[in-house]
């Protein structure tokens, strides 16, 4: 027995070979994401380990509130006083005790705009007076020693092409800087800090720069000479008021380190859905080819039984079978993930997301994964073709029966409409009640099953009207295409399935986007009074800038209102929630919050406006008092004003500017709205305007139609970066289609060396393929869209009031989705429709 | 009869090389007379399968010349040889003649389809009437019998009105009864439409219904028959050592 399972290997090695191509690639997938990721996590553990590894004791402020488990930075935790610097210092077996100073300070390159990075944060940080405590070093130059003089990391400096004794403008959280030059400088061995950019101070200089207020975020500490680290930390924990922690060097780098990495981790969990959705779509390709191999084998099978084999050891060959493939496809995936981490770097870094890098991680929990996940997925796929094989009768052996011919069946229509309806019942449930990510994945996910289930019902139907018109294009090919794709419903049914999972996916994310950015646009026409909106003029740098833009649009008398808006995270019963921030005085003349109960004038310090659908779902009233905290000031009361019925306000809480600056260490404006002053004129606004948007380069001005265009960019990005990952799962899907025609024409070789015998050319029988295969691409993508459809429809029902309030369906968009569907199957199709036109006629016709 | 609806010169057809060559058609002649059904007859290995796919230019020559009409097979390439089985050949095998996704019709206008022809309807009607099958037209191959579809893989051999047909073991899977409905479709498509038919078989029965038969042996013709009867046939076969 073992031997026929082996000689079936061998026997369809090629065809194997190409179902194993579709776990290659999720594998791939699985373990590219964890080889990336990890390297990341490294690099991060390597850069903060050198930078701190002449730092004995680190002092810090204790962070009341870290984000939670959202991946939201809720910021730094409160300063280290000055004053606290001589008590440290005074600890004994402390050789020296500095205070420093980290926080927003951007450089502007050469061609006046802003020096941005893909995501990582740009940096301001004080130079440290002794050497030993600081792995940031000037590698060239000296380090900047007054106003006026800074350092800059080595890969900006090379990246900008600046040089040492260049002057240039940097910007900050209060008015710019001109500076020069004086040091390049290095983190250890490398050239800047994960991708963030770096800008070095001295100290006096660093304390207004980056708003110290007379404030450190550390005071680090380098002990005397064989002082124990861990008893220094004892000692200076012993000295330190309430608030306030001594940590060792080596676990402050760790701690930073994994709070950079726990704020990443959503990455990986991203990265990882979508691998998941490529081996999803490989499990029909390998479902799909087993499915077909056992109804090619029936005679085989049949004899195997006729001479003796048990039904228990027919099944067990056939998963003996996806066993050994599986485990073959599961390792050369794994060594497929080393090009997938690359293709994924490459990807993000063309979205404008950068991570940094280090020499490629493979942990052994990537090996195990990738294995467990290559071989569990490819053995289940095949339990249903295996016991299949097991109902071969041994009289199968002696009939010459063809692959069954397929008969609609009523159990099928039964069960597939309950998985189906079930599925969407999760999913509902998941958007509308428990509001959980899982269970709406699962609701998709058992989707997906039973349409893929119900899916056989309509592959004659709708393959009979989508190629109705086909005869009158292409004649017999056309025909004979349209027949081959309706002759076997399950099997087009099963291989459209694996295309329909992708563009269901696409199609939802295109449906989702459309909705949100006509939402936002009617929200933007509805509530937005302003006339222009300052706004960070780089995505993916969106920190916020600097109060002086506000100061000086003011200044210039060209507007009647000038209202800033900043942006922070707090926490709520654990979890980070938005806050925003702004003038509530002005508000109403720039934004219609759409405030139906209570009133904005009375928002006092300590006091809050909270979005209604939060308030209707946690039951808040006017007047009560909710518990927060935040990362500097720990918990606080905040009283309930108002509730406010805007959307565009993107966030739970909206406080004052007061209570804001008193509860967060960063001050930096996330947006300004302004409003033309009357009697002037609109292209005086403008350019008054451009003028300050000139002077900072990380800002632009929009008015309220540039505003909707930059939404509509910005989505389009996140919507372009979606439909590139899951372009895997298409890939596979394609390979899907290559696999099922290569074995339905290895199938007909009789029947095509017929065809070709009474005259059909090679052309034709090419045309013949090549539609069979557009039929059934198109065939799932339209079973996608409309998948994607109901997905999309759910989503934004459930989101409404979120704000995400109007259904757009993007009709051209899914249409095209459609025909790139059936392109997509016409070039699959390129490789078997050749092998069927080249089948050697005599051959073709005396096989038996 | 004038010219030879086919015929081959000094055809030779060597399978494999060195000591494994095999001389299937040992410089064969001879020729197939126009409007006449003939019966290629010989035992197992006498080369006269691979005479019959040489002369339908399905396989080509090792050397010699074949010809169909006036056209030399050996000259022509690949798409020319399509076009030539398209217009002025048609086929009946033994086994596995229909399309399986047509109906019964759509398989006798297929060479007419794949030419992207209009058939001639009162032609098609003719020959649609002659095979008996007038209510199964709307059938696929999957719900007639045998017998039924060899007729209507003889009709669309007819369809297009080729020059000649040539048949493989076409009644190699059919029951006596179903055999000599084919066999008999197959004589009158030759007298009264006047088609040239030549028939590859070992069954001297079948033989009986053709106006002549070649014996071959060896890879040459080694007698040839005027008016076989199936008496005649078995009594020549037995002579010259039949299988």
């Amino acid at each position: 027995m073992w031997r026929a399972t082996i000689k079936g290997l061998i026997a369809h090695r090629v065809r194997l070979a190409l179902t194993a191509m579709s776990i290659v690639l999720g594998v791939g997938f699985v373990a590219g994401t964890y080889i990336l990721t990890d390297t990341m996590n490294r690099a991060f553990d390597n850069l903060f380990k050198q930078v701190t590894s002449g730092v004995a004791v680190q002092v810090s402020g204790i962070p009341k509130f870290k984000g939670g488990s959202s991946g939201m930075d809720a910021g730094p935790a409160e300063r280290v006083p000055a004053s606290l610097i001589p008590v440290v210092a005074k600890v004994p077996g402390v050789r020296v005790a500095e205070g420093a100073l980290a926080g927003y300070a951007q450089l502007v390159a050469k061609d006046g705009k802003a020096v941005t990075t893909g995501g990582a944060p740009t940096l301001g940080v004080t130079a440290t007076n002794d050497p030993q405590l600081s792995g940031v070093r000037a590698r060239t130059g000296r380090p900047p020693q007054r106003a006026g003089e800074i350092g800059i990391d080595a890969h900006t400096a090379r990246k900008y092409n600046f040089r040492i004794g260049d002057v240039v403008t940097v910007l900050l959280q209060g008015a710019p800087m001109r500076a020069t030059i004086t040091g390049i400088f290095g983190f250890g061995s490398a050239d800047n800090l994960g991708g963030a950019t770096l800008t070095v101070f001295d100290k006096q200089t660093g304390q207004t720069a980056l708003n110290g207020r007379g404030k450190w975020d550390t005071i680090d500490v380098a002990a005397e000479p064989g002082v124990n680290a861990k008893d220094l930390r004892d000692r200076i924990q012993a000295v330190l008021p309430a608030g306030f922690q001594a940590k060792t060097g080596t676990q402050a780098a760790a701690d930073t380190s994994s709070d950079i990495k726990r704020n990443l981790s959503f990455f990986s969990i991203a990265l990882l859905v979508f691998a998941g959705i490529a081996l999803f779509v490989g499990a029909f390709t390998i479902y799909n080819t087993f499915s077909i191999l056992i109804a090619q084998r029936t005679r085989e099978l049949g004899l195997l039984r006729a001479l003796g084999a048990s039904v228990k050891q027919v099944r067990r060959s056939v998963l003996a079978e996806a066993l050994i493939v599986g485990i073959v496809a599961s390792g050369v995936g794994l060594g497929f993930g080393f090009l997938i981490a690359l293709g994924l770097q490459g990807l993000l870094r063309s979205f404008g997301i950068e991570l940094p890098s280090t020499t490629n991680q493979l942990l052994p929990r990537t090996i195990i994964a990738a294995i467990v996940v290559g071989v569990v997925t490819t053995v289940v796929s095949s339990v249903v073709p295996a016991m299949r094989a097991s109902r071969v009768p041994p009289v199968a052996a002696m009939r010459d029966t063809g692959p069954a011919e397929y008969e609609g069946s009523r159990r099928r229509v039964v069960v597939g409409s309950i998985v189906f309806a079930g599925g969407v019942a999760a999913l509902l449930i998941g958007l509308f009640a428990v509001k959980g990510a899982a269970v709406v994945g699962l609701g998709a996910v058992v989707v997906f099953l039973g349409v893929a289930m119900l899916s056989p019902v309509f592959a004659r139907p709708v393959s009979r009207a989508l190629g109705a018109p086909l005869p009158k294009i292409s004649g017999i090919s056309g025909k004979l295409g349209r027949e081959n794709a309706m002759r076997n419903p399950r099997r087009t049914a099963s291989t459209a399935a694996a295309l329909m999972i992708g563009l269901a996916l696409i199609g939802f994310v295109s449906i989702f986007s459309a909705s949100v950015k006509a939402s936002a646009s009617a929200a933007i026409e509805r509530t937005l009074r302003a006339d222009y909106a300052v706004i960070p003029s780089s995505f993916s740098n969106s920190t916020g800038f600097s109060q002086d833009v506000a100061k000086q649009l003011r200044a210039t008398s060209k507007f009647s209102s000038v209202v800033e808006f900043r942006q922070g995270v707090l926490g709520y019963k654990g979890s980070a929630r938005l806050v925003m921030a702004t003038d509530p005085e002005h508000v109403s003349n720039v934004e219609d919050l759409e405030l139906p109960s209570g009133t904005l004038a009375k928002l006092g310090e300590g006091e809050v406006l909270v979005r209604k659908t939060t308030a209707d779902s946690e039951k808040w009233r006017i007047g009560q008092d909710i518990p927060v905290v935040f990362s500097r000031t720990g918990k606080q009361q905040l009283h309930i004003v108002g509730i406010v019925k805007a959307n565009v306000v993107q966030s739970d809480f909206l406080v004052s500017l007061a209570t804001y600056d008193r509860n967060f260490v960063s001050q930096l404006d996330a947006v300004v709205l302004v409003k033309t002053k009357p009697g002037t004129s609109e292209a005086a606004a403008r350019a008054a305007a451009d003028a300050i948007g000139k002077r900072f380069p990380n800002v632009k001005v929009q008015n309220q139609a540039e505003l909707r265009d930059t939404q509509a960019k910005q989505l389009n990005m996140i919507l372009g970066l979606i439909t590139a990952l899951l372009g895997l799962a298409l890939i596979i899907a394609l390979f899907g289609i290559v696999n099922t025609l290569a074995l339905s024409i290895f199938e007909r070789t009789r029947e095509i060396g017929l065809l070709r015998a009474v005259g059909m050319a090679r052309r034709q029988v090419r045309a013949m393929v090549r539609w069979e295969a557009m039929l059934i691409a198109v065939f799932g993508a339209i079973l996608g869209i409309a998948v994607g459809g109901l997905f999309g429809w759910a989503m934004v029902s459930a989101l409404g009031p979120q704000g995400i309030d109007r259904l757009a369906i993007p009709a051209g968009q899914l249409i095209g989705y459609v025909v790139f569907a059936g392109v997509a199957g016409v070039i699959a199709a390129l490789g078997p429709a050749r092998r069927a036109a080249k089948l050697n006629v005599l051959e073709a016709i005396t096989t038996e | 009869m004038d010219t030879a609806a086919a015929r081959a010169e000094k055809a030779v057809k060597i399978f494999g090389t060195g000591d494994a060559a095999v001389r299937a058609l040992d410089g064969i002649d001879v020729e197939f007379a126009r409007e006449a059904f003939t019966a290629v007859m010989g035992p197992s290995g006498s080369g006269k399968s691979t005479l019959l796919h040489c002369m339908a230019g399905l396989d080509s020559l090792t050397s010699g010349r074949v010809f169909i009409g006036d056209v030399d097979l050996t000259t022509l390439g690949e798409k020319k040889l399509t076009l030539l089985r398209r217009e002025k050949v048609g086929f009946i095998f033994q086994a596995y003649n229909l399309v399986p996704t047509l109906t019964a019709a759509e398989n006798v206008t297929l060479p007419l389809d794949i030419a992207g022809q209009k058939p001639d309807p009162e032609w098609i009607d003719k020959i649609l009437d002659s095979t008996g099958l007038r209510d199964r037209l709307k059938h696929r191959p999957s719900e007639l019998s045998g017998g039924q579809q060899q007729r209507v893989a003889a009709a669309r051999a007819l369809a297009s009105r080729p020059e000649i047909i040539f048949a493989d073991e076409p009644t190699g899977n059919l029951d006596s009864r179903a055999s000599a409905e084919l066999l008999e479709f197959m004589r009158r498509s030759v007298h009264e439409f006047g088609r040239t038919v030549v028939m590859v078989t070992h069954d001297a029965v079948a033989a009986g219904y053709a106006d002549h038969a070649v014996f071959l042996g060896d890879g040459c013709v080694v007698d040839e028959m005027v008016g076989p009867t199936a008496d005649k046939v078995l009594d020549r076969m037995k002579s010259l050592g039949s299988d």
